[in-house]
């Protein structure tokens, strides 16, 4: 990106973090120095101590194409653990039942560039998570999602066993529900917090939750 | 003019796509599963894909466009400029619009996703088509694009708009829904009726159905103003 991002300070607290904010506010390039795949030009970034580039770190882009290494669906949800020299009758079990909860399992013999956009964003996290990272760094894949699968890529995200799980979402309802959220604008953190904390601050915005906005009766 | 799928059918190894139907001017939105066949639809629609059996006609129509879902695929311009005059358009005008003043200059793979698909938007919307046809629209744009991109899809008026989305909040005017299940492509209905049977309907509008609250469409305001109902 050529705009700045400037953050002087920032501890993200382990759990489920959502980074929203408008377009070309600086979102992406937080999650790619979180992620260890670009370097910051000042400053440094440490995970409980340690850089990102040293952690077990899954990423999903957010163009589903630029993840995909491999040929097939199932080639390119092994990758991970092939990588981790997993013996293969145990990766092609993990694969297995990892594809089935996404509800993916038909879609493993296919090759990737047959895939939908959709497939691809479930078969991008399917692959990120696979190998039980530390940390899930994804990048608004879910606005390729219909809702059934977009509950199952929740399910995958919950039980991922991930420390630190950052996701960018222009779902608000889904930001809602997390546990801790940053709000980027500008090439800024503006605001981070507990939902209720940092939606307190987005209140009249149409950043402000939907269905938030329907229970507290606020109207539009 | 009219988009007229005449019992048309693709065809692959473990899959197909079924398509008989009307597509008549106004806004139709078509939803389904990931897969299931909207990207295939709106190819054969455009005439990108011919289809194994059946066929596609547009009559009367003398200009299409297809967005990909993808911006990054219709960039031929190795300037945010060049792309925009790719499109025939004036730069100034067209970056004014879409808030991208000063870019020009850049590359537009240096541009953030959000941006990107903006200005791909701003570039077909400052256009009108007979047919045009947005495959998933929103995804990437913020509250605020989405709700910019609506204001412009309403008030293309006189062609035929096809949105195949998985958009759960920000819709324009919709006229008529369509859904792809099982592999074919079902006409759901009009508005409001269809809402009654939209199996793919966000859980909003879902829950106000439910309870038997009908919203008149399907528009942000549209479905605050039936959620107040629900309260009252």
């Amino acid at each position: 990106m050529f705009r700045k991002v400037t953050i002087p300070a920032l501890s993200i607290h382990p759990g489920r973090t959502a980074v929203i904010g408008p377009n070309g506010g600086g979102k992406t390039s937080l999650l790619r120095v979180l992620s260890g795949i670009a370097l910051p030009q000042e400053g440094s970034i440490t995970i409980d101590g340690v850089p990102p580039r040293q952690c077990e770190i899954g990423w999903v882009n957010e163009y589903p194409d630029r993840n995909m290494l491999f040929f097939s669906v199932k080639d390119e949800i092994a990758s991970p653990l092939r990588f981790r020299n997993v013996p293969c009758s145990k990766a092609d079990a993990i694969v297995t039942n990892l594809a089935e909860k996404a509800g993916i399992g038909h879609l493993l013999p296919r090759p990737v560039k047959d895939l939908s956009g959709g497939e691809k964003a479930i078969v991008a996290l399917v692959t990120a998570v696979v190998s039980g990272p530390d940390v899930l760094v994804a990048d608004e894949f879910d606005s390729h999602l219909d809702m059934e699968t977009f509950e199952a890529a929740e399910r995958l995200i919950a039980q991922s066993g991930a420390s630190y799980s950052i996701q960018c979402t222009q779902n608000m309802n889904l930001a809602g529900s997390c546990d801790h959220i940053a709000f980027i604008s500008g090439g800024k953190v503006q605001h981070y917090g507990t939902p209720g904390e940092v939606f307190k601050n987005l209140a009249g915005t149409c950043f402000y939750p939907f269905d938030w906005r329907i229970r507290n009766g606020t109207g539009l | 003019m009219e988009l007229v799928f005449d019992h048309a059918v693709f065809l692959r190894k473990d899959w197909q796509l079924e398509a008989d139907g009307r597509f008549l001017p106004g806004i139709h939105l078509v939803s389904g599963k990931i897969g299931a066949g909207k990207t295939t639809l709106s190819l054969m629609a455009a005439g990108l894909l011919s289809p194994d059996k059946g066929s596609v006609k547009r009559n009367d129509i003398h200009s299409v466009m297809l967005s990909m879902q993808f911006p990054e695929y219709h960039v031929t311009g190795s300037t945010i400029s060049a792309e925009v005059r790719s499109w025939g358009l004036d730069p100034d005008i067209v970056l004014a619009s879409a808030g991208l003043e000063g870019y020009g200059k850049k590359d537009p793979f240096r541009l953030s996703r959000g941006e990107l698909k903006r200005l791909h938007l701003h570039c077909i919307l400052s256009r009108d088509w007979d047919l045009l046809i947005l495959d998933e629209p929103f995804s990437a744009l913020d509250c605020r694009e989405k709700k910019d991109v609506c204001q412009r899809i309403d008030q293309k008026t006189g062609g035929i708009v096809i949105i195949c989305t998985h958009e759960q909040r920000f819709f324009p005017h919709v006229d008529v829904i369509w859904e792809i299940q099982c592999g074919t492509l079902v006409r759901t209905g009009e508005l409001p009726h269809a809402l009654t049977r939209w199996s793919h309907a966000p859980a909003r509008i879902r829950k106000l159905v439910e309870k038997g609250i009908i919203p008149e469409n399907i528009s942000e305001s549209d479905i605050m103003e039936a959620s107040c109902w629900m309260h009252e």
